[in-house]
C-alpha cells in the first residue's frame, strides 16, 4: 500500500541526510524535516524570484519540485536568475535551461522541469502537488491556481518581483501548526524534594518551561485580497497603513493584464508612461489616494533586483518550509518589500 | 547583471556599480548568498577572503558548495562557483585570515565598500579596526536560525562595531562546575575542561577537581579522612599542574582516570558534607561494577531518531570512554613532545569523550543525561544556520550598500529581521544609525579604557593572550609601561621579551595606578589601559575591563528586561497609539579564538533586537560556555 511504504519512508532518515541537514534539524527539529521529505511541491514560473525559491526549498530537503514555465531566457534574466547558464541558453526555455543548476543544489531531491504554459494545464495536473507556488502568472492563473489548492486542500503561495519592489501571498486556508511557548513554571516550593538545588543556585531556566501548543489559523483567497472595497467606511484610513507596496503591485498587476507582460527595459520609456497612466488610473478606480503610490516608482520597477529576490524569496521559502512542517505562525496573507525605501512588512488584507 | 541593463538602476548608482572594487569578508552562509547577490547586480570587481574549508554540514545552506567540494577552500570554490553567473567578473579569492599581517591598511584602503560576513566577533572587531584606521564604510551583517541583522559602520558618522560593550560569553561559577552541578550543562562544561586537563592546553581556570574554596562548604572539606591517593591529586595549586602529569604517568589508563574522576574524586565532594545538607547527594560511579541502566535522558531515542539522537545507557558511556580516551591518546602522542589537542566538536574522539564523561557525571549527580547530538550543540556552541535567514540578511547587505554607492550613506539604517512581524507590522525593522560612543575605547579620540587585576599574581603572558588579545581584541601588540623610562613590556617582533611571559606583572613595578601604552601596528591602534590593582575578583575572574565600560554593561545587562535606549525604530508613523513592546535584548555568542571554524555563526552584532511576541524560543539555540 502506499501510504505505508510514505509512512515507512518518512520514518527514518539516513545517515547522509542528518550530516546534510544537520544545522536545520538543531533549529526545527526531526519532525519537521521528515514533513519537508515528503513534500511535493510545484513552482510555476522560474524568473529571479523563482530561483530563489527554488533553491532554498530544494536546499531545505522536500521530496520533489516541479518547474514549469513556457518563457524564455532573456536578457534581463541575468540581473537575478542564476540557475540558468546565461552564455548557453538566451532565448531557451526558462524551466529546462534551470534543471540542471537546481538539480545539483541537492542531489536528494527530485527535480523535474516542464516547459508547457500554465494555462495549458489541465485541472487535474495541480492534485499531485502539496504546495504549489505560483510566480510570474497572470492574475488570471493566480486565482486559478488558488481555487484549485482550495478543492484540492494544498498549500498556495504567490509572489513577485519588479525591480526593488516585491510581494509575497499565501492562502493555506485552514492551516493547523504546532508553536512553541514559554510557560511560567511555579517554582518548586519545598528545597527537600528531588534535585534540591538551593534557589540561590538555581537557574533562571528552572522558572519557564517551553511547552508546544497546537493553534489554527484562517486564510482567504486572493481574490479577497484583489476586490477590497476601499469606499467603504474606515478603509480610507486603513489604505493609509497599507504597505505601499500593496497599491504598487497592483498598478504593476494592472499592467501585466493589460500588457500581457511585465515591464521590460526594451520599452523602457513608453512602459514608464503607460505605467503612470495606470497608477492614475487604477487608484481612480480603487477610490484611494493616488499619492499612496510613489510618483517616482516606474524609475524602481523595470527588471527582478537580485538583492530584492533574496530578501523576498527568503520570506517565501521559510513561509514553505514553516507550512509544510507544520511549525510556527505563518504570515497572513501578505508579505511585502519594498527596497526604496526599505521597509519590510506583514499584511492581512481581504 | 543589473548594472549592465539600462534603466534598471538610476544612472549614478549604476556608474559606480561597475567602478568599484569591493571586499567581501567570509564566504560561508551569508557569504555565498552574497557573492550571488553583488554579482548579479552587476559588481565585477571583488575579492573574497576566507579562511574556512567547506564541510559537508555547510551544504544545506552554503548552496555555491556541493558534495565534491568538501574540504576545499571555501573562498576558491565560492569565486568558481559565482564565476560561472557572470564569466566576465574580476574575482580575486584569498584562501587565508583576514587578521593576518598582509591584509593591512593599504590593502583595505584599495575598497570602496568592505562587507562582513563572518561568523566570529574576533574578526569583527579586527575588521572593524582596520575600516576605521582605512576610513572605508563597512556594512557588518549576522544571522542566528531566524533572527538576522545588518548594520552600516562608517568612521566619525555612526557607532563602530566595538561602541557598546558585547555581552560577555556566559559563564558558571567554578564550584557549581566542579562540586555541585545541577544542569547538563555544567557537566558538559566540566567535561570539556576534562578534555583541556588531559590533552589540552593547560589553563588554571579549568580545573576539574573539587573545590575546597567552595564558601558554600564553609571549611569543612578536607577534615574527613581520605584515602590518600584521592588526597594527592585534588584541592590546591599542586593538583592543578598534575592532572595532565597524574593521567600520563598511569598512561592515560581509561579504568584509573574513571575511578579517579568518578569514584575518588566525587567521595571526596561527599566528605564537603555541607554542599549536601540541601542537595541530593551525588553517587560514586565504580568502573568494575556499573550499574544496569536502560536509557534515560530525553525522549528523542524513539523509532526513526537519528543514531546520535539516542541517549547512552551507563555502560555504553563508560565503553565510549575508554575508547575515546585511548583514540585522544594516540592523537596527542602523536602530535608530537609539547602538542596539545584543541577541542573540536567535529572531531568524533573528542565529541565521544565529552559525551560519555558528562553523561556519566550527569549520571552521578541524578542529572538528566544528553544525547550526542544535544551535547555537540551544547559544547560546540551551535548557532543553527538556514539557507532562507542567510539569503534574506545577504540580500539586505547590497541594499545598503547601493545606499552608500548612491552617495546616501546617510540614508543607511540597522535592519532586524523578526521572527514574527511587530505591533507595527514591520517583520524587518529598520532602526536608524547611532552616532560614534565619544568614550568608545577603540574609535574615540584618546582611547583609553580601566582594567582591574592583582598584579601581583597575573604573568604577562596572561595580560597579552587573555586580556590585549582576548578581550581588547589586538593582535600583534607592542607594550610599554608609562614609567618615564619606556620599559618595554610586550614586543610584538618575535623573541624580543619572551623571556617577561612567564614573570608577574609586579615585577615590573606594574601597581595600582600603572597605565600601560598599547600599540597594534596593524590595526593602526593606540590604547592606552589603567590598571586598578585589586586582591581578589568576584566569582574567581582572573581579571575586569572596567571604568566607562562597566557603566555600560551593566547597563546592557539592564537592557535585557528593560527598555532598549540606544536604537530607535525608524518611524515617523506616530499617529499610531499602540504602545510596540520594547525590544529585547539576547547575548551574542563568542567563543575563543584557538576554536577556530567550531562555531556556525557568531552573531554579529551588539544585539539583536526581536519584539516579546516573538517569544524566547531562540534562547535554545544560542548556548554559551
Ligand atoms: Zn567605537
Amino acid at each position: 500500500m502506499l501510504v505505508t511504504m510514505v509512512e515507512q519512508d518518512s520514518l527514518t532518515l539516513t545517515e547522509d541526510e542528518a550530516a546534510l541537514y544537520d544545522r536545520q534539524i538543531r533549529l526545527w527539529g526531526l519532525d519537521a524535516q521528515k514533513r519537508l521529505r515528503a513534500a511535493k511541491v510545484l513552482l510555476v514560473g522560474i524568473g529571479g524570484l523563482g530561483a530563489e525559491v527554488a533553491k532554498n526549498i530544494v536546499l531545505s530537503g522536500i521530496k520533489s519540485l516541479t518547474i514549469l514555465d513556457h518563457q524564455q531566457v532573456t536578457e534581463a534574466a541575468r540581473c537575478s536568475q542564476f540557475l540558468i547558464d546565461h552564455t548557453a541558453h538566451l532565448g531557451h526555455n526558462r524551466a529546462l535551461s534551470s534543471l540542471e543548476r537546481t538539480q545539483l543544489l541537492n542531489p536528494m531531491v527530485s527535480v523535474s522541469a516542464d516547459a508547457a504554459d500554465v494555462a495549458d494545464k489541465p485541472d487535474d495536473f495541480f492534485r499531485s502537488f502539496d504546495v504549489i507556488c505560483a510566480t510570474c502568472c497572470s492574475e488570471q492563473q493566480l486565482l486559478r491556481i488558488n481555487d484549485l489548492c482550495r478543492a484540492n486542500g494544498s498549500l498556495f503561495f504567490a509572489g513577485d518581483v519588479f525591480g526593488y519592489y516585491g510581494y509575497m501571498f499565501a492562502d493555506l486556508n485552514q492551516h493547523e501548526f504546532a508553536e512553541e511557548v514559554q510557560q511560567k513554571v511555579k517554582a518548586v516550593a519545598d528545597a527537600g524534594d528531588g534535585d534540591g538545588e538551593p534557589a540561590a543556585k538555581r537557574s533562571k531556566h528552572s522558572a519557564t518551561e517551553t511547552v508546544t501548543v497546537k493553534k489554527t489559523m484562517t486564510f482567504t483567497h486572493l481574490k479577497d485580497a484583489l476586490t477590497i472595497d476601499w469606499t467603504a467606511e474606515g478603509m480610507a484610513k486603513k489604505a493609509k497603513k497599507t504597505p505601499d507596496t500593496y497599491f504598487i503591485t497592483r498598478v504593476l498587476m494592472e499592467f501585466c493584464k493589460v500588457h500581457k507582460r511585465a515591464p521590460r527595459v526594451s520599452s523602457l520609456e513608453s512602459d514608464k508612461e503607460a505605467l503612470t497612466k495606470l497608477r492614475h488610473s487604477l487608484l481612480t478606480a480603487l477610490a484611494v489616494d493616488e499619492s499612496l503610490v510613489p510618483q517616482d516608482f516606474v524609475n524602481f520597477c523595470f527588471a527582478e533586483l537580485s538583492p530584492v529576490c533574496a530578501v523576498v524569496g527568503g520570506v517565501l521559502g521559510q513561509e514553505i518550509i514553516k507550512a509544510v512542517s507544520q511549525r510556527d505562525a505563518p504570515h497572513n496573507n501578505f508579505f511585502f518589500y519594498n527596497g526604496v525605501n526599505g521597509s519590510g512588512m506583514v499584511d492581512l488584507l481581504c | 547583471m543589473a548594472a549592465s541593463i539600462n534603466g534598471v538602476l538610476e544612472q549614478t548608482l549604476q556608474k559606480s556599480i561597475n567602478s568599484c572594487k569591493l571586499l567581501v569578508v567570509g564566504a560561508g552562509g551569508i557569504g555565498c548568498e552574497l557573492i550571488k547577490n553583488l554579482v548579479l547586480t552587476g559588481f565585477h570587481d571583488v575579492e573574497l577572503i576566507d579562511l574556512d574549508t567547506i564541510d559537508v554540514s555547510n551544504l544545506n545552506r552554503q548552496f555555491l558548495f556541493r558534495k565534491e567540494h568538501v574540504g576545499k577552500s571555501k573562498a576558491e570554490v565560492a569565486k568558481e562557483s559565482a564565476l560561472k553567473f557572470n564569466p566576465n567578473a574580476n574575482i580575486v579569492a584569498y584562501h587565508d585570515s583576514i587578521m593576518g599581517p598582509e591584509y593591512g591598511v593599504d590593502f583595505f584602503k584599495r575598497f570602496a565598500l568592505v562587507m562582513n560576513a563572518l561568523d566570529n566577533r574576533a574578526a569583527r572587531n579586527h575588521v572593524n579596526r582596520m575600516c576605521l584606521a582605512a576610513d572605508i564604510p563597512l556594512i557588518e551583517s549576522g544571522t542566528a536560525g531566524y533572527l538576522g541583522q545588518v548594520t552600516v559602520i562608517k568612521k566619525g558618522l555612526t557607532e563602530c562595531y566595538e561602541c557598546q560593550p558585547k555581552p560577555t560569553q556566559k559563564s558558571f561559577p567554578g564550584c557549581t562546575i566542579r562540586n555541585t552541578p545541577s544542569e547538563p550543562i555544567h557537566c558538559i562544561v566540566w567535561a570539556k575542561h576534562l578534555f583541556n586537563q588531559l590533552f589540552g592546553e593547560d589553563d588554571p581556570d579549568q580545573d576539574v577537581s573539587p573545590d575546597t574554596e567552595d564558601p558554600e562548604a564553609a571549611g569543612d572539606a578536607g577534615e574527613v579522612a581520605l584515602q590518600s591517593e584521592a588526597k594527592e591529586s585534588v584541592a590546591g595549586g599542586v593538583a592543578r599542574k598534575s592532572t595532565r602529569m597524574w593521567a600520563q604517568q598511569s598512561g592515560y589508563e581509561p579504568e584509573k582516570i574513571f575511578n579517579k574522576m568518578f569514584r575518588d574524586d566525587i567521595r571526596y565532594l561527599l566528605s564537603m558534607e555541607n554542599l549536601w545538607k540541601k542537595r541530593k547527594a551525588p553517587l560514586p560511579l565504580e568502573w568494575n561494577n556499573l550499574p544496569n541502566t536502560a536509557q534515560d535522558g530525553d525522549h528523542s531515542a524513539q523509532l526513526g531518531g537519528i543514531r546520535d539522537q539516542r541517549v547512552w545507557s551507563i555502560c555504553e558511556c563508560a565503553s565510549v570512554f575508554a575508547e575515546s580516551l585511548k583514540l585522544c591518546k594516540d592523537q596527542l602522542m602523536n602530535s608530537g613532545d609539547c602538542g596539545t589537542l584543541v577541542w573540536d566538536k567535529d572531531d568524533e574522539p573528542a565529541l565521544n569523550f565529552v559525551t560519555s564523561a558528562a553523561n556519566l557525571r550527569a549520571h552521578i549527580f541524578h542529572i538528566p543525561l544528553k544525547s550526542k547530538f544535544d551535547v555537540k550543540s551544547m559544547a560546540g556552541n551551535i548557532i543553527p544556520a538556514i539557507a532562507t535567514t542567510n539569503a534574506i540578511i545577504a540580500g539586505l547587505l547590497v541594499m545598503e550598500g547601493l545606499k552608500i554607492l548612491s552617495g546616501n550613506i546617510d540614508k543607511c539604517k540597522t535592519v532586524y529581521l523578526n521572527r514574527q512581524p511587530n505591533p507595527r507590522k514591520k517583520l524587518l525593522v529598520p532602526c536608524v544609525l547611532d552616532k560614534p560612543n565619544p568614550k568608545c575605547y577603540v574609535c574615540s579620540e584618546k582611547p583609553e579604557v580601566t582594567v582591574r587585576l592583582n598584579t601581583t599574581t597575573m604573568t604577562v603572558h596572561t595580560l597579552e593572550e587573555k586580556i590585549i588579545k582576548g578581550s581588547l581584541g589586538m593582535v600583534a601588540p607592542d607594550v610599554e609601561i608609562d614609567d618615564g623610562k619606556g620599559t618595554i613590556l610586550i614586543s610584538s617582533e618575535e623573541g624580543e621579551t619572551e623571556g617577561n611571559m612567564g614573570k608577574i606583572l609586579s615585577e615590573f613595578g606594574i601597581r595600582n595606578g600603572s597605565r600601560l601604552k598599547c600599540d597594534d601596528f596593524l590595526q593602526v591602534y593606540n590604547l592606552n589601559i589603567n590598571i586598578l590593582h585589586v586582591e581578589k575578583l568576584k566569582e574567581d575572574k582572573e581579571f575586569e575591563v572596567i571604568g566607562d565600560i562597566a557603566e555600560l554593561q551593566a547597563q546592557a545587562s539592564a537592557d535585557n528586561t528593560g527598555p532598549d535606549t540606544n536604537s530607535q525604530e525608524d518611524d515617523d508613523d506616530d499617529d499610531d497609539l499602540i504602545m510596540e513592546d520594547e525590544p529585547t535584548e539576547i547575548t551574542t555568542p563568542s567563543r575563543k579564538r584557538k576554536a577556530n571554524g567550531a562555531s556556525d555563526a557568531d552573531l554579529s552584532t551588539k544585539k539583536l533586537k526581536r519584539s516579546i511576541d516573538a517569544n524566547c524560543q531562540e534562547d535554545e539555540d544560542i548556548v554559551v560556555l
